[in-house]
């Protein structure tokens, strides 16, 4: 029975609004056409205020109108603290992206009305992602989250690169949903539901047992780790990334470093955390080594990058690999222990203080790319210091803070992902060291791009920079994120007890 | 007694000058230039009135300031100072303010941005002497590398990018390493007593007491974090490129503050949170320091240029701290500290000596240089005095640490004495000889092609000088003024590592 009472309609706001958001940004575009300006406002507003009713519904500690958490649809889908966090920060990005889209769109003559209504659409998704009960309605969600960003990657139709990034991107998100969907099956096949809480209740039933695991059981949970590790860019499931990444446009690539990585780490949290938590001692060991080789390759080859976008697309690779190492942290903890709980908390709170540096730093290249034929190769940043001395230090507050200077939020962030790790100890702690010694490894090549932009002349014929009001509001915002995040402690601590209360919802 | 928050004052002071420069108009340059100094000599008085009410006698921290900053994870604000760190907080300021109105000349590109950094510089530095939470200490322990990044890669010489990004990645390697030290730390401290409150409290931490296993690596990481900075033979080498690409201003703080940062961090942190450790690592540290005492004496001999030479003479001063810390007698920590505010104060003046031969000549290669104490005789006056200072004459400051270190040593084992002594010579050879062939003999070919422009010292290149000649001679005659100022620190130092030191032996 689908009862349709308040709370059913509090739970399915959010999701549900962005959906008929979308709608609208069509219609009106179909109503009076080529109205960019008015699309931006109204696509951006109307996510402001839904991110406000987020709030509102809650179930936050001693927010919201929900006390509890409630589920809809028999159980597939539930709106507790989880849902709403990630709500809130898909919403955040696709805000964001939607603010640095128009300066980047307008001069190459790409329309808005498609670029924000996709979007929409794929943060719809996403946010199904995060309150997903059932294995159908997570793989649902998943596509609904990745076919509008193969449009979005391709939708610079005249770019061979464009359209190239997208067709690879296609044909491997292609690949790994279909394994994906495999390994649901046969999840599903042995265990009989398709309920995440009753496919968890079999998988503890079978371990408890002491009988172990049935093969074709084994088998589904190594297709969907790698479906897994293919949509976060996991290596060796990476390839895809640099040149998806390269080629879309520019606000597509910032949306495509954070929106499906996020969203993809959600789905790993209601699967492997909530379904597969049973299993970890047998997942647990793959995530390790992921996690060293994502952080450790995308590092080493993000050094020797001139691109900008290829340098960036890498170094989310290793940030890919930072979150692992969280993961790793809940998975080698013991049961019910601190430690698991710390793992987890990590794992939310890098996904957040990554959504906003990464975000900003693509719109800094955005935001210099507005004039068409301006490459995105590092060496454009040459004297942006005295160019555009706003834009550069924006630029610089990224880098650091994806570096991991402290107090900024991605110091934070690695800081919590270590400490997680510290308190599983053993190989994990192994696992921490390689972690700042990376960190160490990536400051080089995000410092280069500071080297560019302070230290050396810009071209003589280097026209000015122009910043468009949008795109100024957007990166006010990610910065304010950033800054705010790591040095301003209320915020810090928001951050932390919402990842906490997320946590509590799924252990 | 004191209702302001004193240290706070002093640590935040130039963050707040830092703010007004950055909204003042671009090309008024001596606006920026005067607000600058301004803000660093008002942080230097806050320094010297510290001064005034410290009470010497006095066991543990004072000014003692605390809020809750992170309750989750019992992070705190907490700051405090004793008189080892006061003592390097005043070196800090006093060289600030010199450094910034030495660039008052030689800097005439982007003054502004310069100015926001060596005040954001200044911020770093003076938290890190007085930080007592382990969180907040490494959050200024990072602070401080940014802005040098950018004054050695923005104002620094024709190889100054290769140098910066060494500087800033050898650094960065051994922080982050500390960084998991002391979260390892807290969590250990969190995991015995069930509570995050006080995991970061340094006051707590070192008398917490770890076992022997974390002790090993915690000090290990520590040690790597401050060895890099010291910088301590191997892990020197990014220095002389620092040095030698870095402006006149950046080479005097780098000298002067940022090589004490790696020696306060050994002695506030390494040797009261491990002792144990301390022990057991100390005979390697002990070998590696005389190794660098005398390996940066020989390399010094034979470099063509004054800065390099300078720089390797710093490795070789600095050997002198590390070996008067682990030898754990009172001399050696006397002389170790003693040996730290002297060097800051003789070397830092040597850049700037060495920086205004350079404003005159563009030049620093020792071999064209000669017979500059006919035309300019207060500079070979001035030089001649620091160059005895450093080279130890003794009733000058740099005589004091190392007389004190090798009398310690002697007592740890005659040998490393003997080692230590015989290096001081070396340190007489190099400094003389340079000294001999700058300022004697002819007039070069090259400095005679200058005329005019090889003009003597000018009005604010002596001021700057004058406070550091002052302190030379105050601390090489009166040496208890510092002694007594760390008595107290040093002894409760001593005590901590006694009974693990009477164990031992």
């Amino acid at each position: 029975m689908i009862g349709v009472d308040a709370n059913t309609l509090l739970a399915l706001l959010p999701p549900a609004g962005v959906a008929l958001l979308a709608m609208l940004v069509v219609i009106v575009d179909m109503a009076s056409p080529a109205r960019d300006r008015l699309l931006t406002v109204l696509a951006a507003g109307g996510l402001a205020v839904l991110m406000v009713l987020t709030v509102v519904v809650g179930p936050f500690p001693g927010i919201g109108l929900l006390s509890e958490p409630v589920e809809v649809f028999a159980g597939a889908y539930v709106r507790d603290s989880l849902t709403s966090l990630l709500d809130l920060l898909m919403m955040s990005i696709a805000l964001l992206t939607i603010l640095f889209g128009p300066d980047y769109l307008r001069p190459r003559g790409l329309p808005a009305a498609e670029f924000a209504s996709m979007l929409l659409f794929a943060i719809t998704g996403a946010m199904l992602i995060g309150g997903a009960r059932d294995l159908l309605l997570l793989f649902l969600a998943l596509e609904l989250l990745v076919l509008p960003g193969y449009l979005l990657a391709g939708y610079a139709k005249r770019d061979g690169l464009s359209t190239e990034g997208a067709i690879k991107y296609f044909l491997l998100g292609s690949f790994s949903s279909a394994i994906f969907l495999f390994g649901l099956v046969l999840t599903f096949g042995f265990t009989g539901t398709t309920s995440i809480s009753e496919v968890a209740a079999a998988v503890n039933q079978a371990v408890g047992g002491g009988a172990g695991l049935a093969p074709g059981l084994l088998m589904g949970l190594a297709l969907l780790t790698t479906g897994a590790a293919f949509k976060i860019a996991a290596v060796p499931f990476h390839y895809w990334t640099p040149d998806a990444y390269q080629g879309s446009p520019t606000p597509v690539t910032g949306y495509l470093s954070v929106g499906p990585k996020v969203a993809a780490f959600a789905l790993i949290l209601r699967l492997f955390v909530e379904a597969l938590g049973g299993l970890k001692a047998d997942w647990t060991p793959f995530v390790i080594v992921l996690a060293a080789a994502t952080m450790t390759l995308g590092n080493l080859v993000a050094l020797s990058q001139d691109n900008i976008k290829r340098m960036l697309a890498y170094s989310s690779i290793a940030h890919t690999g930072y979150i692992l190492v969280g993961l790793a942290a809940y998975g080698g903890a013991a049961p019910g222990s601190e430690a698991e709980a710390a793992g987890l908390q990590s794992v939310l709170f890098y996904a957040i203080a990554y959504s906003f540096m990464n975000l900003g730093a693509f719109a800094c290249v955005a935001a210099l790319q507005r004039r068409p034929g301006v490459t995105s190769q590092i060496a454009t940043f040459a004297g942006l210091g005295r160019r555009a001395p706003l834009l550069a230090a924006l630029m610089l507050l990224f880098l650091l803070s994806l570096t991991g200077i402290p107090p900024l939020a991605g110091f934070w962030a690695k800081w919590y992902v270590i400490q997680a790790a510290l308190q599983v100890g053993g190989w994990l702690t192994l696992l921490a060291v390689l972690a700042v010694l990376n960190a160490a490894a990536a400051a080089f090549y995000y410092l280069r791009v500071a080297v560019y932009m302070y230290m050396r002349d810009a071209p003589e014929a280097a026209p000015p920079v122009v910043v468009g009001g949008a795109t100024r509001t957007g990166l006010g915002l990610a910065a304010l994120g950033t800054i705010a995040i790591g040095l301003v402690p209320p915020v810090t601590i928001a951050v932390i007890v919402m990842a906490q209360q997320a946590a509590q919802a799924l252990l | 007694m004191y209702g302001l928050p004193l240290l706070t004052l002093v640590t935040f002071l130039p963050l707040a000058g830092a703010l007004v420069i950055a909204v003042l108009p671009r090309e008024r340059l001596d606006w920026i230039r005067w607000a600058a100094l301004g803000t660093s000599l008002l942080a230097w008085a806050v320094s010297l009135y510290l001064l005034t009410g410290f009470d010497p006698a006095q066991s543990g921290f004072q000014f003692g300031e605390e809020a809750s900053w992170v309750p989750a994870f019992g992070i705190q604000y907490k700051l405090g100072v004793d008189g080892i760190s006061l003592a390097l907080v005043v070196l800090t300021t006093t060289l600030t303010w010199i450094s910034i109105l030495a660039s008052f000349g030689p800097i005439k590109e982007r003054v502004k941005e310069y100015m926001i950094s060596f005040l954001l510089l200044e911020v770093g530095m003076v938290g890190v002497f007085l930080a007592l939470d382990m969180f907040l200490f490494y959050i200024f322990w990072e602070l401080v590398l940014i802005p040098m990044y950018l004054i050695i890669g923005i104002w620094g010489g024709a190889n100054r990018i290769y140098a910066t990004i060494k500087f800033v990645l050898y650094t960065l390697v051994g922080s982050l390493l500390m960084l998991v030290a002391i979260l390892g730390m807290a969590y250990t401290y969190q995991a015995t007593t069930g509570t995050w409150v006080g995991a970061f409290d340094y006051l707590a931490l070192i008398s917490f007491g770890f076992d022997p296993t974390l002790q090993f690596f915690a000090f290990a990481a520590f040690f790597l974090a401050f060895a890099i900075k010291v910088p301590m033979f191997p892990f020197h080498t990014w220095l002389p490129d620092a040095h030698v690409e870095a402006p006149t201003a950046g080479s005097v703080i780098l000298a002067g503050v940022l090589l004490k940062l790696g020696g306060y961090g050994l002695l506030r942190f390494n040797v009261p949170l491990f002792p144990q450790a301390a022990l057991d690592w100390a005979p390697l540290i002990i070998i590696l320091s005389l190794i660098a005492i005398v390996y940066g004496a020989i390399v010094a001999l034979v470099q063509p240029d004054l800065k390099k030479l300078v720089a390797y003479s710093s490795v070789s001063h600095m050997g002198f701290v590390t070996l008067g810390i682990f030898v754990f007698t009172e001399q050696g920590l006397h002389g170790a500290v003693f040996q730290m505010i002297a060097h800051g104060i003789i070397t830092g003046a040597l850049f700037l000596l060495v920086g205004v031969i350079y404003e005159r000549t563009h030049d620093r290669t020792i071999a064209r240089m000669g017979g500059l104490a006919a035309v300019v005789p207060v500079y070979a006056a001035l030089f001649g005095f620091f160059v005895l200072a450093s080279l130890a004459l003794p009733g000058l400051a740099g005589f004091v640490g190392e007389f004190l270190v090798i009398v310690a040593a002697f007592d740890y084992f005659p040998i490393v004495a003997a080692i230590a002594a015989l290096a001081m010579m070396l340190g007489a050879a190099y400094l003389l000889w340079m000294y001999q062939r700058v300022i004697f003999g002819d007039l070069t070919d090259f400095l005679r092609g200058l005329g005019h422009h090889l003009t003597d010292m000018n009005r604010v290149e002596v001021v700057t000088l004058v406070p550091l000649v002052t302190l030379t001679v105050a601390f090489g005659v009166f040496p208890g003024l510092l002694l007594e100022l760390w008595q107290v620190p040093v002894d409760d130092l001593l005590a901590r590592v006694g009974s693990s030191v009477l164990a031992v032996r």
